[in-house]
């Protein structure tokens, strides 16, 4: 789905959490999911004009989990190593943002290419 | 704040974010949806920016949660509603979430640069000793071969150089043994704090005793850290304290290590101290190594009543290695 502003980041949130009701993920394992929506559309709206959410459940060896997808070609050229570090906003010293993410999540991966924006993929693992 | 967890049934006076808070909370409540779950998050995220603590948003919770009983008591399934609200609550928790995991990736980033730090005042410490003292060595029989069939005069001047030279090296022998005692790595944490005040006395005239309980080693890392401690608290005491007299006291009780570094001197008033920033950096280094290995640091001083510093830490230390992968995978997937 295309995210664009705040009311877009709102739907993400309702799809991943319906999503997650379904597939019967824990209480806090759901707030942590739709906190990572929140933070990559957070990354879109302000670092690109629009971009994309998508997300899909995963079946890997008998594990069920969720995969989130957030991409922008954001007209900015970025650099990923500029993206991760912490410490240079007060965001990122507390540990907010893309950080953040990749904390409360399973897997996390970033592609960044000049010209062409920004690929977030993370995963988040129901616990057996 | 008027109200606290368990308190009155007064209505608390609210600031914008409590208004803000209690507003989303009720629609939730009463509606449900993203909506205030969403708004949850971002008021967490505001409140978590602006310098706010959990137990703080705990009591933003509690009286936005008593404002919205008073204003509509028959809510339903009371626990359906204790469900809704704590739901309601995590979100706005979220955000610390991050900022708590943070922390704890910070400390591990902390106890590895202290590590390479350590290795790095190795590795200058023995290229000092080792390689610029071998240079000395050589400079010497240079300068004999050299000097041996000039006139005496010149070899008066010469032999003037050489006492400087001397000086030179035994300069670089004693900042090698400062910056690493080998006898730290050879004989542990007791004879080298030994050294340390032996040193310490000859430069300083400070009267130091050293008394220790301790049997056997401590583990390299756990010694290290001790070395450090107390040569940073004699350090201080040097250039703040006015003291005569140190007294080191090293001493295990059951699994845990204890050092107290007593000294006669002017003393300060630690809070103020920390806060002025005047021994601060010194006191953050010290309680930055200790919370490496899980201690504690204790000062206990008063204007004109001497100083004691204090540390103690478990011998059982957490393995932080390997943290940088992901907490939960499946097993054998890529």
């Amino acid at each position: 789905m295309t995210i664009r502003s705040n009311q877009d980041i709102l739907e993400a949130r309702k799809k991943v959490r319906e999503l997650a009701t379904a597939l019967e993920f824990p209480f806090i394992d759901r707030t942590l999911i739709a906190s990572a929506i929140s933070e990559l559309g957070r990354n879109i709206v302000h670092h690109a004009e629009h971009g994309e959410i998508s997300m899909r459940s995963d079946e890997t060896l008998g594990a069920t989990g969720i995969v989130i997808t957030a991409s922008d070609n954001g007209p900015r050229l970025r650099d990923v190593r500029a993206t991760l570090p912490e410490g240079t906003s007060p965001a990122g010293t507390l540990g907010l943002g893309l950080p953040g993410v990749r904390r409360i999540m399973d897997e996390f991966e970033i592609v960044s290419r000049p010209r062409q924006g920004t690929t977030v993929t993370v995963k988040k693992w129901k616990p057996q | 704040m008027e109200a606290t967890i368990g308190g009155t049934d007064e209505a608390p006076p609210q600031n914008n974010f409590e208004r803000e808070y209690a507003r989303a909370l009720s629609e939730y409540l009463l509606t449900g949806g993203e909506g205030p779950l969403e708004e949850a998050y971002e008021l967490g995220r505001q409140s978590l920016t602006a310098g706010d603590g959990v137990l703080l948003m705990l009591q933003y919770h509690h009286n936005a949660m008593a404002a919205v009983l008073r204003g509509a008591p028959s809510l339903g399934d009371p626990l359906e509603v204790i469900s809704k609200s704590c739901q309601f609550f995590a979100e706005c928790m979220s955000p610390f979430e991050m900022t708590h995991r943070a922390i704890g990736d910070a400390n591990i980033a902390l106890h590895r640069l202290n590590e390479t730090l350590e290795e790095e005042v190795r590795r200058i410490a023995l290229a000092l000793h080792d390689d610029a003292g071998q240079l000395m060595v050589a400079v010497h029989l240079s300068l004999d071969e050299a000097t041996r069939d000039m006139p005496p005069d010149v070899q008066a001047r010469m032999n003037g150089v050489k006492a400087l030279l001397g000086l030179v090296e035994e300069r670089i022998r004693d900042l090698s043994h400062e910056l690493r005692p080998a006898m730290l790595d050879h004989l542990g944490l007791v004879p080298a704090v030994e050294f340390l005040a032996a040193n310490f006395r000859q430069r300083t005239g400070l009267q130091i005793t050293v008394e220790s309980s301790l049997n056997g080693r401590l583990p390299p890392k756990f010694a290290i850290v001790f070395y450090r401690v107390i040569q940073e608290a004699l350090t201080n005491v040097r250039r703040h304290a006015q003291a005569t007299r140190v007294r080191i006291q090293i001493g295990r009780r059951g699994n845990w290590i204890r050092c107290q570094v007593t000294d006669n001197g002017v003393g300060f008033d630690p809070a103020s101290a920390v806060n002025a920033g005047l021994p601060g950096l010194g006191l953050q280094g010290i309680r930055e190594r200790m919370n490496v290995l899980g201690g504690k640091l204790r000062i206990q001083s008063a204007q004109g009543q001497g100083t004691k510093l204090e540390i103690t830490a478990p011998l059982q230390q957490v393995d932080h290695a390997d943290s940088d992968t992901p907490r939960r995978r499946p097993s054998g997937s890529t």
